[in-house]
C-alpha cells in the first residue's frame, strides 16, 4: 500500500510540473544597438523614384538657440521623461532595433495574415479580393508571393528614397540630437552623433505607413497605431524632438506619395486579366507545350495573377526581361521529362524525414509571410549582425526588395510563356500544397536564388551561405514534389542573373559598395 | 487530425481511463484493435462546411492496449496506435505512422453501496517524429501531455450502471519544422508553437454483467484558449477544437478471449471534422501468479 502511495505522490508531482509549464514563446530579443558606421554621405546615394536627395523641399529648422527649440526641450527634460511608463519603455526597446526593420517587419506579419486564397462560392466561383471592401470575404489583398513581393519592394523603395533625403538634410543642417544639446537629457536608446532633423524614424514610419495603408487598406486603424507608436518611442526616448518628427512625418509621406505614383501604374492592375489566359495557352502550344498547366483544385481556380509578368521591373528593362527568359523546359513524353517526374515518384514512395523537414522549412505557403518575405527577414537579421545604420539598412531591403519583385516579374513571365503542368497532373501527392499556377520555372528557385546573389554582393562573408540556403530551397520543391528537377535548376539560374542586374544598380548608387 | 482522434485514444480496451473498471491485482488484457475515422464536412471555426480538394478525410488505426492490475484498485494502462490518415481528392500525400505512446495510472479511492470514486493520472509522448503541423493529414500534433481524471461511478446489483468523468490535459509547447508560422492573429517567429490545454468530461449509461457490457455514452472535448481555423485556411495545432460527441460501446467477453466494438459521431464541434469512428478490438485476458482472472467493478 504504502508503495501505491508513493506511486501516486510521484505521479501527482510530475503532473504538476507539466501542467504548471510555462507557454510563454519568446521569439524576439533584439536590441538596440549604435551602427558600425553613421554613412554620412548617404544624402549622396542614387535613389530610385526621386530625381535626387534634394526633390523634396525640408524647411530649415529652427536654431537650437531658438526660444521655441529650448521649449521642446523643456518639455522633453521636465515633462516627458518623468512619465515615461513601462508601456513607452516596452514601445521604446522594440523600435530601438531600428524602424526599417521593424516596419518590415510589420508588412511581412501583414503578409501573412493575408495571404489565404479565396473560397469558393455556392456557384462554385471564386469571388476577387475588393480593394473597396477589404474585409469582406475574401479579404482584400490575397497577399501571394508576387503581391508581397511587390508590396515590400514599395515600403523598401520608399524608405530608401526617404532615408537619402533625411540624410541630406541631417547633415545640411547638422541639428545635434537633444541630448547633444543639453547633456542633462538621458536618452533612453544608445546615442550616436547622427544630426536628429529631420527624425529618421518618423520619416520610416510615415513613408512605411503610407505605403502599407495602400496595400493592406484594411489595416488602417492598426498601422496608424503603428505609425504614432513608432514617432513617439523616439520622443519619449529623446532621441528627437518635436519638431525633428514632424518635419520628418512630412518627408516620408511626401516621398512614399511619389512612390506609390509608380504603384499607381506599374501595371499591377492587370496582373490578374484572366482574359488573356486563352491566348496564352494557345502560344505556348505554339511554342512545343503539349500539356498545359490546369488547376488541380475543385472548382478549378483561376491561375494566380497571369498577367504579373507584365509588371514594370526595377532593376531591368523589358528587352532584358525577355533576353534572360528561360528556354523551353523538357516536353510531357520526353525520357528527360521522365526522369525528372520518376525521381518524384521514388521521393513520393521514400520521403525521409530530412525530405520532408526542408520542404516545410522553405515551403512558406498559405498563411506564411511568402518566399520573397522569408529573405526580407533574413536579410533584415544580417543588417542588425552588422549594425547597419538606418539609410544601409534601407539600402540593403530596397536592393533586395526590388530584386525579389524583378525575380517574381520576371518568373511569372517564365511561368504563363510555357504554361506547363504541375506533377500533380501526373498523379503526384504534395506534402506541403500545392501553388495554383504554372510549374515551369520555380517561384522559390527564381527568388531564393536572387535573392541569395544580392545578398551575397551585400554581405560578401555570408555569400556561400546565402547560395547553399538558395540550394537547399531548389531541392525542397522537388522533395515536396511539387517541382521538377528542371523548374529548380533553370529557375535558379534565371535567378542569379537577376540578381546581378541589383548588384549592378548597388554598384553604381554612389555607396561605394 | 482536428481532434477526432481525440476520442479514440484510450476506447474499447476492456477499461479506460475513463471508467469505473478495474483489472485484478496481477491480471493482465491486451487488445488488439482496429478503427477508422471520417468525415468529409469539419468546422472552420463555427463555419461547418465541405472541402472539395480533401474530399473525406479518413484515419485508420492499429492499436496495442494492455491493462494490469497493480493491486485491485490500483490499475496501469498503456496503449500505443500506428495511424494513417488519406483524403479521398485533393493531392494532399498521405501520412503514416506511430503516433503517442501513452500511460494512465487509474486509483480507486472511494467504494460504498455501489458508488466508487476514482482518479487516474496519465501522459502521452510521441513515438516517432511525425509531422504536427501539416493538418489535417498529420497524424498527431506532437505534444507530451500529462492528464488528470476524476471519476465517479455508480453500480446497480443490477449491473445498471453510470458514470460521470472529466479530466484536464496540459500539453506541451510543441516543436515544428518551420521557424515562423501564423497564430494567435499574429506572426511568431520560432520553431516553437503552444498549444493549448484541454478539458474533457462525459456521460456514461450501461449495463455490465457477466462479461457483457454495453454503454452509452455522451462526451464533451474541449480547449482551453487557442485560436480558430481562420477562414479557407488550413487548421493549425494552436486551434481552438471543440468537439460533442455521443456513442456505443459494447463488449463481451465470456472467458480469457473477448471482443469489443465502439462506435461515436461528433454532433457539433469547432475547428474538427465531423467525424463517425468506429473500432474493434480483440481482448486476451490472463494472470500471472496463478491468481483468477477477472474485472472487478
Amino acid at each position: 500500500m504504502k508503495k501505491n502511495q508513493s506511486i501516486i505522490h510521484f505521479a501527482l508531482i510530475a503532473g504538476l510540473m507539466i501542467l504548471s509549464c510555462n507557454k510563454e514563446i519568446q521569439d524576439s530579443n533584439l536590441v538596440a544597438y549604435v551602427p558600425a558606421n553613421l554613412d554620412d554621405k548617404a544624402g549622396t546615394w542614387k535613389p530610385y523614384i526621386l530625381a535626387n536627395s534634394n526633390e523634396i523641399i525640408v524647411p530649415e529648422p529652427k536654431p537650437v538657440s531658438d526660444p521655441t527649440y529650448l521649449k521642446e526641450l523643456d518639455s522633453i527634460k521636465n515633462y516627458l521623461a518623468p512619465r515615461v511608463t513601462p508601456e513607452n519603455k516596452a514601445a521604446i526597446y522594440y523600435w530601438g532595433a531600428g524602424a526599417v526593420y521593424r516596419w518590415n517587419e510589420i508588412a511581412r506579419e501583414l503578409a501573412a495574415k493575408y495571404n489565404l486564397p479565396p473560397a469558393s462560392n455556392a456557384e462554385g466561383k471564386y469571388p476577387a479580393p475588393d480593394a473597396a471592401n477589404p474585409l469582406a470575404d475574401p479579404k482584400f489583398p490575397f497577399a501571394n508571393p508576387p503581391y508581397t513581393a511587390r508590396a515590400l519592394a514599395y515600403m523598401c523603395v520608399a524608405q530608401y528614397d526617404a532615408l537619402i533625403t533625411t540624410w541630406n538634410y541631417k547633415y545640411k543642417f547638422n541639428r545635434k540630437a537633444p541630448y547633444k544639446n543639453d547633456p542633462t537629457i538621458q536618452p533612453l536608446l544608445p546615442g550616436t552623433d547622427l544630426p536628429s532633423y529631420p527624425s529618421e524614424a518618423a520619416v520610416v514610419a510615415a513613408a512605411s505607413y503610407t505605403v502599407l495603408i495602400a496595400m493592406f487598406p484594411g489595416e488602417v486603424p492598426y498601422l496608424d497605431g503603428k505609425l504614432a507608436e513608432c514617432k513617439n518611442a523616439s520622443l519619449w526616448a529623446a532621441m528627437n524632438t518635436p519638431s525633428d518628427i514632424s518635419a520628418g512625418d512630412a518627408l516620408g509621406k511626401a516621398v512614399a506619395a511619389k512612390v506609390m505614383n509608380r504603384a499607381k501604374t506599374d501595371g499591377m492592375t492587370a496582373a490578374n486579366n484572366q482574359a488573356l489566359t486563352a491566348g496564352m495557352i494557345e502560344a505556348a502550344k505554339g511554342r512545343g507545350i503539349i500539356n498545359p498547366w490546369i488547376s488541380q483544385e475543385t472548382p478549378l481556380r483561376p491561375p494566380m495573377l497571369p498577367n504579373y509578368g507584365a509588371v514594370l521591373t526595377w532593376n531591368f528593362d523589358k528587352s532584358a526581361l525577355n533576353a534572360m527568359r528561360p528556354t523551353i523546359p523538357y516536353i510531357v513524353g520526353s525520357a528527360q521529362f521522365e526522369k525528372d517526374l520518376n525521381e518524384l515518384r521514388y521521393i513520393q514512395k521514400n520521403q525521409t524525414r530530412e525530405q520532408a523537414r526542408i520542404a516545410n522549412f522553405w515551403s512558406d505557403g498559405v498563411g506564411t509571410p511568402t518566399p520573397p518575405a522569408h529573405w526580407h527577414r533574413i536579410a533584415a537579421d544580417a543588417g542588425v549582425d552588422s549594425k547597419f545604420s538606418e539609410v544601409r539598412m534601407a539600402r540593403t531591403l530596397a536592393l533586395l526588395g526590388t530584386t525579389e519583385m524583378d525575380a517574381g516579374i520576371a518568373c511569372w513571365d517564365t511561368k504563363f510563356y510555357y504554361y506547363t503542368p504541375r506533377p500533380q497532373q501526373f498523379g503526384l501527392k504534395t506534402s506541403i500544397g500545392l501553388p495554383n499556377f504554372p510549374s515551369y520555372t520555380s517561384g522559390h528557385a527564381t527568388f531564393s536564388s536572387a535573392a541569395a546573389t544580392v545578398l551575397g554582393y551585400l554581405f560578401p562573408n555570408q555569400a556561400t551561405e546565402f547560395i547553399r540556403l538558395a540550394n537547399e530551397i531548389n531541392e525542397s520543391r522537388i522533395f515536396g514534389l511539387i517541382h521538377y528537377r528542371i523548374d529548380c535548376e533553370m529557375g535558379f539560374e534565371h535567378g542569379i542573373k537577376i540578381g546581378n542586374h541589383a548588384i549592378l544598380r548597388g554598384k553604381a548608387d554612389g555607396s561605394g559598395q | 487530425m482536428m481532434g477526432m482522434l481525440v476520442g479514440l485514444q484510450y476506447s474499447s480496451l476492456a477499461q479506460m481511463p475513463n471508467d469505473a473498471i478495474y483489472m485484478k491485482k496481477n491480471t493482465i488484457c491486451v487488445m488488439a484493435a482496429y478503427g477508422q475515422s471520417s468525415w468529409d464536412e469539419y468546422w472552420e471555426n463555427t463555419l461547418k462546411r465541405e472541402n472539395l480538394n480533401i474530399g473525406t478525410n479518413k484515419t485508420e488505426m492499429y492499436m496495442v492496449m494492455a491493462a494490469a492490475g497493480i493491486t485491485d484498485k490500483l490499475n496501469l494502462l498503456v496503449g500505443l496506435p500506428y495511424i494513417r490518415i488519406s483524403n479521398s481528392a485533393g493531392n494532399l500525400l498521405g501520412q503514416k505512422g506511430l503516433q503517442d505512446f501513452s500511460a494512465t495510472l487509474k486509483y480507486k479511492f472511494f467504494a460504498n453501496n455501489g458508488i466508487t470514486l476514482h482518479g487516474a493520472l496519465g501522459g502521452s509522448t510521441p513515438m516517432s517524429n511525425y509531422i504536427p503541423d501539416f493538418l489535417p493529414m498529420s497524424i498527431g500534433l506532437g505534444s507530451t501531455t500529462l492528464t488528470a481524471r476524476f471519476i465517479a461511478n455508480y453500480k446497480h446489483s443490477s449491473g445498471i450502471y453510470f458514470t460521470v468523468h472529466g479530466g484536464y490535459t496540459g500539453r506541451r509547447n510543441i516543436k515544428i519544422d518551420r521557424d515562423t508560422y501564423q497564430a494567435y492573429e499574429r506572426v511568431y517567429n520560432t520553431n516553437e508553437v503552444a498549444i493549448p490545454n484541454t478539458v474533457d468530461g462525459g456521460i456514461n449509461l450501461g449495463y455490465l454483467k457477466n462479461g457483457i457490457q454495453a454503454t452509452l455514452f455522451l462526451e464533451k472535448f474541449d480547449c482551453i484558449g487557442g485560436d480558430a481555423i481562420r477562414r479557407n485556411d488550413m487548421p493549425f495545432p494552436t486551434n481552438n477544437m471543440v468537439s460533442n460527441n455521443i456513442g456505443a460501446f459494447l463488449k463481451y467477453q465470456p472467458s480469457h478471449f473477448g471482443i469489443n466494438g465502439r462506435i461515436a459521431y461528433v454532433t457539433s464541434g469547432q475547428n474538427v471534422g465531423q467525424s463517425l469512428s468506429f473500432m474493434a478490438g480483440i481482448l486476451y485476458q490472463f494472470s500471472i501468479k496463478g491468481q483468477s482472472a477477472g474485472v472487478t467493478n
